[in-house]
């Protein structure tokens, strides 16, 4: 299995895939954040209207924008390089190199998944330490407690939109494609976004994460949180079984 | 070391391969030849597990960790380099990843080491598969057209390598266009003709190829007069 999380780290460490999906994730956000900021400070007032709760140059504003932010780029961003992780093996053809292996292929799938869970917690601290550093820059000054709750939340909410998107792990394994598992991905957006419009609550749990974020953790209950968090072991649970179940007959 | 029982594997439409029954023993070196789409790679497939018989069996005497195989693709990420790509393949035959560079010096790979593998030739891509295939010392070995893109140079590195290892007593299974290639090694080669084995040729003959021509047309118009009957 160690060797397995070697193999994967290298891989998505040195793939432009992996590279491009982590500028995009934390670069992207921060530059959309610098965008909302600049625009509000010059009196903007078309995108104020549109910010909502981001229009404040306060920590509260600047949360407020990563949040809405994270929700919509954290399933795509997220799902994208998941879906490429398990895909690229059928498009690539190295899926025929998996096979007759010192370790399973079961196990190459959980290696898969763990790097790509340790990858969205490293993308979560950094969307974190560049919050921070971003609103000490802008001068919003010593964060309170309520602001130390939120960065925390926009780590949470960043985790569990990565855990979310494992359902994309499942598509691209079974239909062996990159573009149905990025269709998947593109799909949980439409589906947490309509999915909150439509206040469809805490107990949907593709659109769970976000309105817990928004709320500032007050209309969602702990365990419907738990619910997201079993949704993506039981995608995991599937994707391993697939795996090993794997045959090279199409 | 590998035994088919009977074993067959079709696909809709009909294609696929049926009744196959044969061994690999250690040591022996079994090519495979037919034309293309004869069932070779679905063959070979059943053998390393990526399909599964609907009839029949197939047995390995070894674990997969003593597998070594190149089937169409060679397991090696175009991100990599040749050193990194031969390093993870150690890795995932369970064996030290320091051997890659035993490895670069026995397929001549040193020159490409530090290269990325989508910089490559496709002959060295080739190289490169076969050395991840073998280099931990498997001892079974399934090859399939491993002389595929392969320049004269390296057929003959390829050819030391598989004559090198079954004297070292692994059982080695290679599909081949290359009557001639196998000839060579090979001390046993199967003929195979519409998804089933129609038993061996003897490389001892003159014409080869006049061999190989005559046995499949002789299989296919037995086929066509048993069709014929069933009709009537």
């Amino acid at each position: 299995m160690n060797a397995a999380v070697r193999v994967e780290t290298l891989k998505l460490t040195r793939s432009p895939v992996g590279v491009i999906g982590t500028i995009a994730l934390v670069a992207g956000t921060f530059a959309l954040l610098g965008g909302i900021t600049a625009a509000v400070a010059q009196g903007n007032p078309d995108l104020t209207a549109k910010a909502g709760p981001a229009a404040e140059l306060t920590w509260h504003g600047l949360i407020s924008g990563a949040v809405q932010i994270t929700v919509a780029a954290g399933f795509l961003g997220f799902g994208v390089v998941l879906a490429w992780i398990f895909a690229r093996e059928f498009t690539d053809g190295t899926i025929t190199g998996l096979f007759a292996l010192a370790i399973s292929r079961q196990r190459i799938a959980l290696a898969k998944l763990t790097v790509y869970a340790l990858w969205v917690a490293m993308v979560s601290l950094a969307l974190m330490v560049g919050l921070l550093a971003m609103g000490l820059v802008l001068g919003y000054g010593a964060p309170d407690a309520d602001t130390w709750v939120g960065l925390g939340r926009v780590g949470v909410l960043a985790l569990l939109t990565g855990a979310l998107a494992v359902p994309v792990a499942w598509v691209a394994t079974l239909s062996r494609s990159l573009l149905a598992g990025v269709g998947t991905a593109i799909g949980l957006v439409i589906i947490a976004q309509v999915g909150a419009l439509a206040g469809a609550g805490g107990w949907m749990p593709f659109a769970a994460p976000a309105l817990w974020a928004m709320s500032n953790g007050t209309v969602v209950t702990f365990a419907q949180l738990a619910v997201c968090v079993g949704l993506a072991l039981v995608s995991a649970w599937l994707v391993c079984g697939s795996w090993s179940r794997l045959q090279l007959d199409r | 070391m590998l035994a088919f029982e009977q074993v067959e594997r079709l696909f809709p439409g009909g294609a696929g391969v049926t009744d196959l029954t044969f061994h690999v023993e250690p040591g022996e070196i079994v090519a495979l030849i037919g034309l293309n789409g004869a069932g070779k790679t679905t063959l070979m497939r059943l053998a390393l597990g990526m399909l599964r018989p609907q009839r029949g069996t197939v047995r390995l005497s070894v674990p997969w960790a003593e597998v070594g195989a190149l089937i169409e693709v060679p397991l090696a990420y175009p991100e990599l380099t040749v050193g990194e790509n031969l390093r993870i393949a150690c890795l995932l035959h369970g064996c030290d990843p320091q051997r890659a560079q035993e490895s670069l010096i026995a397929w001549q790979l040193e020159p490409l080491a530090d290269r990325r593998f989508r910089h490559l030739s496709l002959g060295n891509r080739q190289r490169v598969g076969l050395a991840a295939a073998v280099q931990h010392d498997p001892t079974l070995i399934v090859l399939d057209e491993p002389s595929n893109a392969l320049d004269p140079a390296s057929v003959l590195l390829l050819r030391e390598q598989v004559l090198h290892r079954a004297r070292l007593g692994a059982a080695i299974l290679v599909s081949s266009h290359h009557l001639d290639e196998v000839s060579r090694i090979a001390d046993r080669v199967l003929l195979m003709n519409r998804g089933r084995l129609i038993g061996e040729l003897d490389t001892g003959g003159q014409d080869l190829e006049q061999t190989f021509f005559a046995r499949i047309h002789e299989d296919d118009d037995r086929r066509l007069a048993t069709a014929a009957g069933v009709g009537r």
